[in-house]
């Protein structure tokens, strides 16, 4: 390692700068064992959306005529702001990009966030990090080794992405800077997750910071996005690492350079976490803890009041995640109404048969309200289950709390919750938009989406009764095939009926769509008969902790 | 002792997890006003008997009942009248450990808060920090505040000191006397030998899930061997021909071995013919009484009970 310091500390010095990755790759071994499983799933989702969608695009533009007239309309605000500007719209490789690029990319930000937080500060927090520091470990080595996974995956969907492209036939330069453009967008974000695992002494608080994160660098970009005329990229755009990535341009001018950028960001985000990790002690963060109140109201104490103190961050949290996201969408429209020409016959056939090409947007809009409500309800109701996993619920239900009262409050507030963001969500998005629709008929457009949300907090319900163990994760597979299904259905060539079939899909597509009473009670009674099934296994079963 | 004075009266409990049977035919009375010790090793089943007394498991066979209430049927009824203190206090990280007691103590009924407060310093617990904060000590000074502010029939304590100091032990010995003073029952699952002879009127011994040995902690120590040691005035070998003696470990003139109570006196007069300089008789510990039950055949014995038991 060094080549021979003299003097007496010679011998120990040289290799005390290394001593801190001590045990690194058995650390490494270490994670994969736990997280094998898991980096599949995300590598192959994200992966298998590459043949999937170019497949149903090769299908919606079988000829160059095609293409190019789908060009002539595609640079919309509403793709500008949601997926990019659209560069390359009249190549099969520039379409795919449209529609999926920044799907995988915000995704793997996604799954970089979880994954670091879930081996890094939530281990920390449980005490299992100490176990480990306490053997002969490096300092540094188990969050090296934590961060090169996350990374390895970011690699690995990058890699993937780049040899389905080319397994389609797609330009084989502009294959690999799609690949390298997602994997960059990946890393930048396990630096993120670093340095937000080092600042917030708990998981949730690490990933709440992160998806913060993200979503502030994503709003950034489309701010950016939607200030250019034409496909020339804004300045603003310099202030986002998704930003860069969307800059190295696949299919179109194949710049590798931001990759660069992407990867020193990284490097430097990662070394920065290691540094704190240096100086803070195990179990902290480097935001101190203040006293509390120490005594308890009898509000804290009744199960509602228990519920939304427990839930509280993350309560404001999404609420400030609908009102951002309302304002967003009503922004959106509102560039809309000034760029768009209704009458373009093209944008008719892209955006569906209606009067108003507007509407569609307005009725995508009101579905991503919809979602968020229905990802609210899911997390809200996991909490129950985290109550009980952890050995909290049996304090509780050893006073004289009877379980059904514990479980009712906690879907209470998960019901009452996404109904807010719904309205909420839905009024900004009206309100902001500038007349192309207005509040009042936003929220209630998408309070349509209620019943889909109920829905899952019955999924939830039900399997929390039935596979407690499980009931998470499940519960969390079937909201985000759901979703994504409700999002990508045409893209998948799924038939409308199916796309009917599935919980946000059901809901009717307001504006653009009338309401409709049969969707709606259906979805609702559904969601009741799960959620008393549920219950009643619940008030059956035993506690089930870990 | 007919039923109706028993807080807790156990019979003949089966509970399984899968395969593991975690409980077969496990029998515990704890009459009213008494405190009872539960010891058993790890795993053994102590827990989950617990945890059925409380409603959050439900029992595959036998009958128990808890203040002459069903545990399961009338848990929220019956919660009103009992105390719980688990082994393994898990607070919510994000609230100070006050308002972790005041939320327990209220989900029983209500806050005494001179009682509280009065418990809160004599254990010295800071209830404005944060519960993440907390070593497993003062967590577990949460849980035992919360318990012991209440003014419940019956508490149902689980390994209720691990994690206390000396200390801390002293002081919650001397809560569980007043606690008994006042007419209460107390079920005490312990590791703690010391504790339990200090405290319990009766003992509990469970093993695999079973009860080997209950009854009161006197009457037990009369069915078992008082320990002999001696140093006679010739060759302590002679002591092997005495009817009565047993166990008889001798080294020269000294010699250790263990007698029944109704071959005390036959053995202590053929002793005083060998003229002996020293003579320590001592009682069966509620060690000696548990390790006789784990360790008899051997401590391998009670490795693999620990194993077995554990899931």
């Amino acid at each position: 390692m060094n080549t021979g310091t003299p003097g007496t500390h010679g011998a120990t010095r040289p290799s005390a700068r290394w001593d801190t990755m001590t045990g690194f790759l058995l650390c490494v071994r270490f994670i994969l064992r736990r997280n094998w499983l898991r980096l599949l799933v995300w590598a192959a989702v994200l992966a298998v959306m590459i043949p999937v969608v170019y497949d149903s695009q090769q299908q919606a533009f079988p000829t160059q005529a095609a293409r190019d007239a789908y060009a002539q309309v595609a640079n919309t605000p509403a793709v500008a702001a949601m997926t990019g500007l659209p560069y390359a719209a009249g190549s099969l490789g520039g379409i795919l990009v449209i529609k999926i690029w920044m799907t995988l990319a915000v995704a793997l930000g996604f799954a970089s966030i979880f994954l670091v937080t879930r081996n890094g500060r939530a281990d920390e927090e449980a005490g299992r990090t100490e176990l480990l520091r306490s053997s002969a470990l490096g300092r540094h080595a188990y969050s090296m080794a934590n961060y090169v996974v996350a990374g390895g995956l970011s690699v690995l969907v990058g890699l993937l992405v780049s040899l389905l492209c080319l397994s389609v036939s797609l330009p084989v330069a502009g294959s690999w800077v799609m690949g390298a453009s997602i994997a960059g967008t990946g890393l930048a974000f396990v630096a993120v997750a670093a340095l937000c695992g080092q600042l917030s002494t708990t998981s949730r608080g690490a990933n709440s910071l992160g998806v913060a994160v993200l979503a502030l660098f994503y709003f950034i970009r489309a701010g950016a996005d939607l200030q250019t005329h034409g496909t020339e990229v804004s300045p603003l755009s310099w202030f986002s690492p998704i930003g860069w990535a969307q800059d190295m341009r696949p299919f179109g001018q194949d710049t590798w350079w931001p990759l660069l950028a992407l990867v020193a960001l990284t490097l430097l985000g990662c070394a920065l976490a290691l540094r704190i990790e240096t100086t803070r002690d195990l179990g902290m963060g480097l935001l101190a803890e203040r006293p509390g109140p120490s005594r308890g109201s009898a509000f804290l104490a009744s199960p509602v009041g228990l519920v939304l103190r427990l839930e509280r961050g993350s309560l404001i949290g999404w609420l400030l995640g609908a009102i951002v996201a309302g304002a967003f969408f009503g922004g959106v429209a509102k560039a809309m109404t000034t760029a768009l020409d209704p009458t373009n016959p093209f944008a008719k056939a892209f955006m569906g048969n209606s009067a108003s090409v507007l509407d569609g947007v307005m009725s995508l809009f009101v579905m991503f309200n919809g979602l968020l409500a229905g990802a609210f309800a899911v997390q809200c109701l996991a909490g129950a289950r985290g109550e009980e996993a952890n050995g909290r619920l049996e304090c509780q239900l050893a006073g004289a709390l009877s379980r059904s009262k514990w479980l009712l409050a906690q879907l209470l507030v998960a019901a009452v919750g996404s109904a807010l963001m719904l309205l909420i969500g839905g009024f900004l998005t009206g309100a902001s938009s500038n007349g192309a629709a207005t509040g009042r008929d936003m929220a209630a457009a998408s309070l349509g989406y209620w019943p889909a949300a109920l829905l899952m907090t019955g999924v939830m319900l039900f399997l929390h009764g039935f596979l407690p163990r499980l009931s998470v994760s499940l519960a969390w597979a079937v909201y985000g095939l759901s979703a994504l299904i409700a999002m990508f259905g045409p893209l998948f060539s799924l038939s409308e009926s199916a796309i009917k079939a599935t919980p946000f899909g059901a809901v009717p597509r307001m504006p653009i769509e009338d309401f409709a009473l049969l969707p709606t009670v259906d979805l609702t009674v559904i969601a009741v008969v799960l959620a008393a099934l549920g219950i009643w296994r619940f008030r059956t079963r035993d506690i089930v902790p870990e | 002792m007919s039923s109706s004075n028993l807080a807790i009266e156990v019979t003949d409990l089966h509970k399984h997890f899968g395969k593991t049977a975690a409980l077969a035919g496990l029998n515990l009375q704890l009459a009213q006003g008494s405190v009872g010790g539960f010891l058993g090793p790890n795993g053994s089943g102590k827990s989950t008997t617990i945890r059925i007394l409380l409603g959050l498991l439900k029992s595959d066979g036998g009958t128990a009942t808890l203040l002459g209430g069903d545990p399961w049927r009338d848990a929220v009824e019956l919660h009103r009248r009992i105390a719980y203190v688990p082994g393994e206090v898990s607070l919510w990280p994000n609230l100070t450990g006050g308002q972790a007691i005041d939320i327990l103590a209220r989900l029983r009924g209500g806050v005494d808060y001179a009682k509280r407060d009065e418990l809160l310093e004599r254990f010295g617990l800071d209830p404005s920090k944060k519960a993440r904060s907390y070593s497993k000590g003062n967590r577990q000074k949460v849980a035992l505040v919360a318990g012991l502010a209440s003014d419940a029939e019956l508490l149902i304590l689980d390994e209720p000191t691990s994690g206390l100091d000396p200390l801390m032990e002293q002081v919650f010995t001397e809560c569980i006397r007043k606690v008994k003073a006042e007419g209460r029952s107390v079920l005490l699952s312990s590791h703690i030998f010391a504790e339990v002879e200090k405290l319990c009127d009766t003992v509990t011994i469970i093993r695999e899930g079973q009860t080997v040995e209950a009854g009161r902690l006197d009457d037990l120590r009369h069915l078992h061997r008082t320990v002999v040691s001696v140093v006679l005035d010739r060759d302590a070998a002679v002591l092997a021909t005495v009817a009565g003696v047993n166990d008889l470990v001798t080294d020269g003139f000294k010699a250790t071995f263990t007698v029944g109570e109704e071959e005390l006196g036959g053995v202590l007069k053929t002793i005083s013919t060998y003229s002996p300089r020293t003579l320590v008789s001592s009682p069966p510990s509620l060690e000696d009484l548990f390790l006789r039950h784990y360790g008899g055949a051997g401590r391998a014995q009670l490795t693999t009970t620990q194993v077995a038991g554990a899931r």
